[in-house]
């Protein structure tokens, strides 16, 4: 039990099973109805390749601020070129995220920047071109089949949009265990200097992740406008809290080298379950809001460098007062 | 460290920075209408209200916390504070502002400086719940002042648009703590050299968590001209602000893992992000063009930090 407890992939999944407790005995067995699971995976169909993009970036020491910007632009472009082939415009919004992602890795990597600012410039970019490109309108997607197709339930609660995203984390959840590159992929996230020394391609893995994390938010994005059936250039950060918040959950350290997309899916599936679950139970929006920030910070504290030494500090402060 | 002068001989990138502005104002005193008063006065007006903000990131990323994602989402709230204690009486409201503007943010840098936790998770779990709680307080909806208490935030001193005084004012301030207060110093070297803090026997915590202070007293002042300037607190005010703030703290020139940096630059940005708008408007770039070339030149003057990035 307790090497379950210290496994940070299994954190996510734990509170995930308290967080249903607490949904069961507040709204009943009924609130996990086939609907709910279905809007669950819908969600996770969305936020689960933008957590697992910005995860695998924070794996390996970066933070990939642009996916933000990604998802919104991808969508743009998804609905502007896919109106006659779906599945071009599809493939031209994969192709620029990776592009402008591996674009991002190598301006990183060859002139040594720190991956915050470089994407920070990146996000303001992609916002900038979703904004070009659609002229600051919403624009309508004239294919509802192509909604109905991604959306369309197949058996009880999958739909082809939740199906692709877990085919993403399942395949990297492959990579990253059985493979020498995943194996690279947490080296040079744990000490990039030591990683390098012993071989592994460490320039090459940042661009290659950098580009992953393009391309995944970039297919989430176009999905999500086509089952939308609209794409606007606005939602900035709405997507950003939610990503990092799921992957801090799943155990991913943003001081690199630790993380696992089977954690990453946790974290997302907290979320998922908690926006579900409390409009299920007919909750007012913003407690949401309030719950995430909640745990957020709850985890952000609890991965602190200087926690336990501070609590010990603090309690040796209490129990024993100075002799004044 | 840098000896007092080095402006003399600027280095290559130092020097491509003094060209860019040099053109810029070149481009600038040449479009048609850009020295006409009321095109000055809006500009500078908005500018400022970001520059306020900008003020304050200034600390928070030259201590070394990079940015934080909750001064937009404070800004908003403050707004909210100051028109709910306005039946007081301005002095009131702008007092309770304050305090809650450095309060909230003062919380985050305790967090952060004491136990280290990660300044992006912390302000993002901020931003969350700031906007969470407010929206339950609020309802949601926009509050209005009903009186003319406000007014005297929303004067014009002859030609110097009032937000303008606010901002050349804070940024007067922030450079003075930044640079001649021994906290300014500290904050310095916690930016530069972390551990040389810590084995100089500094506290960090303590500087860390009056950097975040700083950070939400400067964002204050922006709040409570916003709030008086549309005679309402709402939880839209403050969107995007951050983004904006940082943009102008880089195009400025400080470096955003901290320790090399100054308001004034920080000041220096905010007019020269302001003026490049400026200009694309006059000469007839559309409002999205704007927002992709802003981007661009953010992109832009973090790839000219690339020596400070040796050191990672």
């Amino acid at each position: 039990m307790s090497a379950f407890l210290k496994n940070r992939n299994a954190r996510a999944f734990l509170l995930l099973a308290v967080i249903a407790l607490a949904l069961g005995i507040l709204g009943g067995p009924q609130i996990f109805s086939g609907r709910t699971m279905f809007s669950i995976l819908q969600q996770f169909a969305v936020l689960g390749p933008v957590a697992l993009a910005l995860g695998l970036t924070m794996v390996i020491r970066h933070f990939d601020l642009s996916v933000a910007g990604m998802l919104g632009l991808a969508g743009c472009i998804a609905v502007l070129c896919g109106a006659g082939n779906p599945l071009f415009g599809i493939a031209l919004a994969v192709g620029f995220g990776a592009v402008f992602g591996a674009l991002q890795g190598a301006i990183i990597t060859t002139l040594r920047l720190s991956s915050i600012g470089v994407t920070l410039g990146g996000l303001l970019i992609l916002n900038g071109l979703a904004y070009v490109i659609t002229g600051n309108r919403e624009l309508g997607y004239p294919r509802p089949d192509v909604a109905q197709f991604i959306d369309a339930t197949l058996g009880d609660v999958l739909s082809f949009r939740a199906l692709v995203a877990i085919a993403i984390f399942a395949v990297i959840g492959l990579v990253m265990s059985r493979t020498r590159l995943g194996r690279d992929i947490i080296a040079s996230g744990s000490d990039p200097a030591a990683a390098a020394i012993a071989g592994v391609p460490v320039k090459s893995i940042t661009i290659l992740v950098m580009t992953f994390s393009g391309a995944a938010a970039a297919l989430a994005g176009g999905l999500l406008s086509f089952s939308l059936t609209t794409a606007s250039p606005t939602a900035l950060a709405d997507v950003l809290v939610p990503a990092a918040a799921a992957a801090i959950i799943g155990g991913v350290s943003l001081s690199g080298g630790r993380g696992h997309p089977i954690g990453i899916a946790g974290g997302v599936l907290v979320l998922c379950l908690l926006r579900s679950g409390l409009s299920a139970l007919n909750v007012e929006p913003y407690v949401h809001g309030i719950t995430v920030g909640f745990v957020l910070a709850m985890v952000g504290l609890l991965d602190s460098t200087d926690l336990e030494r501070r609590l010990i500090n603090l309690r040796r402060a209490f129990a024993r007062p100075r002799p004044s | 460290m840098t000896s007092q002068l080095d402006w003399l001989w600027p280095s290559p990138s130092t020097l491509f920075r003094w060209c860019i502005v040099v053109a810029l104002a070149v481009f600038a005193v040449t479009t048609p209408g850009f020295l006409s008063p009321t095109s000055l006065r809006s500009l500078l007006s908005t500018a400022s209200l970001v520059g306020c903000v900008a003020v304050g990131m200034t600390f928070v990323t030259m201590s070394g916390n990079i940015m934080s994602f909750s001064l937009g989402a404070s800004l908003s709230a403050t707004t909210v504070v100051f028109v709910w204690l306005l039946p007081y009486g301005a002095a009131a409201a702008v007092t309770g502002a304050l305090l809650f503007g450095a309060g909230i943010n003062a919380v985050q840098g305790l967090v952060i400086g004491y136990f280290r936790a990660n300044p992006i998770i912390v302000s993002m779990a901020a931003f969350a719940l700031i906007l969470g709680v407010f929206t339950m307080l609020t309802g949601g909806r926009g509050i209005y002042i009903t009186t003319n208490d406000a007014e005297i935030f929303n004067t014009n001193f002859s030609f110097v648009p009032g937000p303008l005084m606010a901002f050349a004012a804070c940024a007067l301030v922030g450079q003075a703590i930044l640079r001649f207060t021994r906290f300014g110093r500290q904050v310095f070297l916690l930016g530069s050299n972390p551990r040389a803090a810590l084995a100089a026997g500094m506290e960090p915590w303590r500087t860390v968590t009056w950097a975040y202070a700083l950070a939400g007293l400067f964002t204050t002042v922006t709040a409570v001209l916003i709030a008086s300037r549309y005679g309402s607190g709402d939880l839209q005010h403050g969107t995007g602000f951050e983004y904006q703030a940082i943009s102008a703290v880089l195009v400025g020139g400080t470096a955003i893992q901290g320790g090399n940096g100054s308001v004034l630059r920080t000041f220096i940005g905010t007019m020269l992000i302001a003026i490049f708008k400026a200009v694309l408007i006059l000469r007839g770039f559309s409002i999205e063009l704007q927002q992709l070339l802003i981007g661009v030149v953010v992109l832009l003057v973090i790839m000219l930090q690339w020596r400070a990035g040796d050191l990672k």
